[in-house]
């Protein structure tokens, strides 16, 4: 079981720093789709606050959460491979 | 320089062929002849035995199972039947005893043969005296069934998918960032080469002035 512990801990830690990186990058691009969609015109109002309250609906948004796939899909993936391995 | 380079692609896609080959599960059509078990103490060749079963302590040896195949083809098989518990290859294998009972359970004679199906990762060397380790045995109907490696086409795939798009990112870092430091790099060279011509002329014709003779 130890062993268990050792690679659920070191999958953690990777897998932590590739969520990390994915949310930066996916924030980044969120806030330059806004401001090239406030540039492109059309859009009443202030730059700062448009692009403000976009980052607020990202913030509780669906694609945000799809993110954390990268912990769920890792362990779908050992949790079936575990099911057939041993008990199929 | 173009042979090294060729060499080191071909080191590398070589090495990259074996540990698929070696890691990725196999399916063999094989008749189970027998099943044992004996003690092995891995030496050099350590990287091929599995470690010890999951949840024991690790010991000096160990006894392992095996299960002796006859293939279609009439020549022997022999399986090791190993946990690879929670370690590499990642097949979080923890059923050994089982598939112990399976393959026993599954054996069968010359004369009236069960063709079984190994669903196996590894390679048989007799040098190193290393073995496949058996995953999975189950019963089939004769010795010609097809089976199409599914699970190794999505994970090719799937690789496949991967490195393409590593390429695609190195080679987009490449244009936005290392040609323009090239071309800075090789203008700057130009500029030495320019001096350095220019500075050769003055110095032969100081020398040629010097020692008197003319260009």
């Amino acid at each position: 079981m130890i062993a268990g512990i050792r690679l659920f801990v070191i999958a953690f830690v990777v897998l932590s720093v590739i969520y990390v990186y994915l949310s930066i990058r996916q924030r980044w691009q969120a806030r330059n789709e806004l401001e090239a969609e406030f540039d492109a015109g059309g859009v009443e109002g202030d730059r700062d606050t448009y692009i403000e309250e976009g980052m607020r609906e990202y913030q509780s948004s669906l694609r945000r959460k799809l993110i954390l796939g990268v912990y769920v899909v890792p362990l779908l993936v050992v949790a079936t491979l575990i099911y057939v391995m041993n008990y199929m | 320089m173009r042979y090294v380079k060729w060499t080191l692609i071909f080191l590398v896609a070589l090495s990259a062929f074996a540990f698929l080959n070696y890691n990725l599960p196999q399916k063999d059509i094989v008749r189970i002849a027998d099943t044992y078990e004996k003690r092995v103490d891995p030496g050099e060749n350590t990287w091929f035995w599995g470690s010890v079963d999951s949840g024991n302590a690790a010991g000096v040896n160990r006894d392992v199972f095996f299960i002796q195949a006859i293939q279609t083809n009439g020549r022997p098989m022999v399986y090791r039947n190993e946990d690879t518990g929670w370690g590499w290859p990642p097949y979080f294998k923890f059923d050994t005893s089982n598939l112990q009972a399976e393959a026993a359970d599954l054996k069968s004679t010359k004369e009236a043969p069960q063709w079984v199906a190994v669903r196996h990762y590894g390679w048989r060397n007799e040098f190193l005296s290393i073995y496949p380790n058996a995953v999975a045995v189950w019963p089939v109907a004769g010795p010609d069934v097809t089976m199409i490696p599914w699970f190794n086409i999505i994970v090719l795939v799937l690789l496949a998918l991967i490195l393409l798009r590593l390429y695609r990112m190195v080679q987009r870092f490449r244009e936005r960032r290392i040609d323009p430091m090239l071309d800075d790099m090789n203008q700057a060279w130009d500029r030495v080469e320019d001096h350095a011509d220019a500075a050769g002329k003055r110095a032969s014709g100081f020398w040629g002035r010097l020692i008197g003779r003319r260009k």
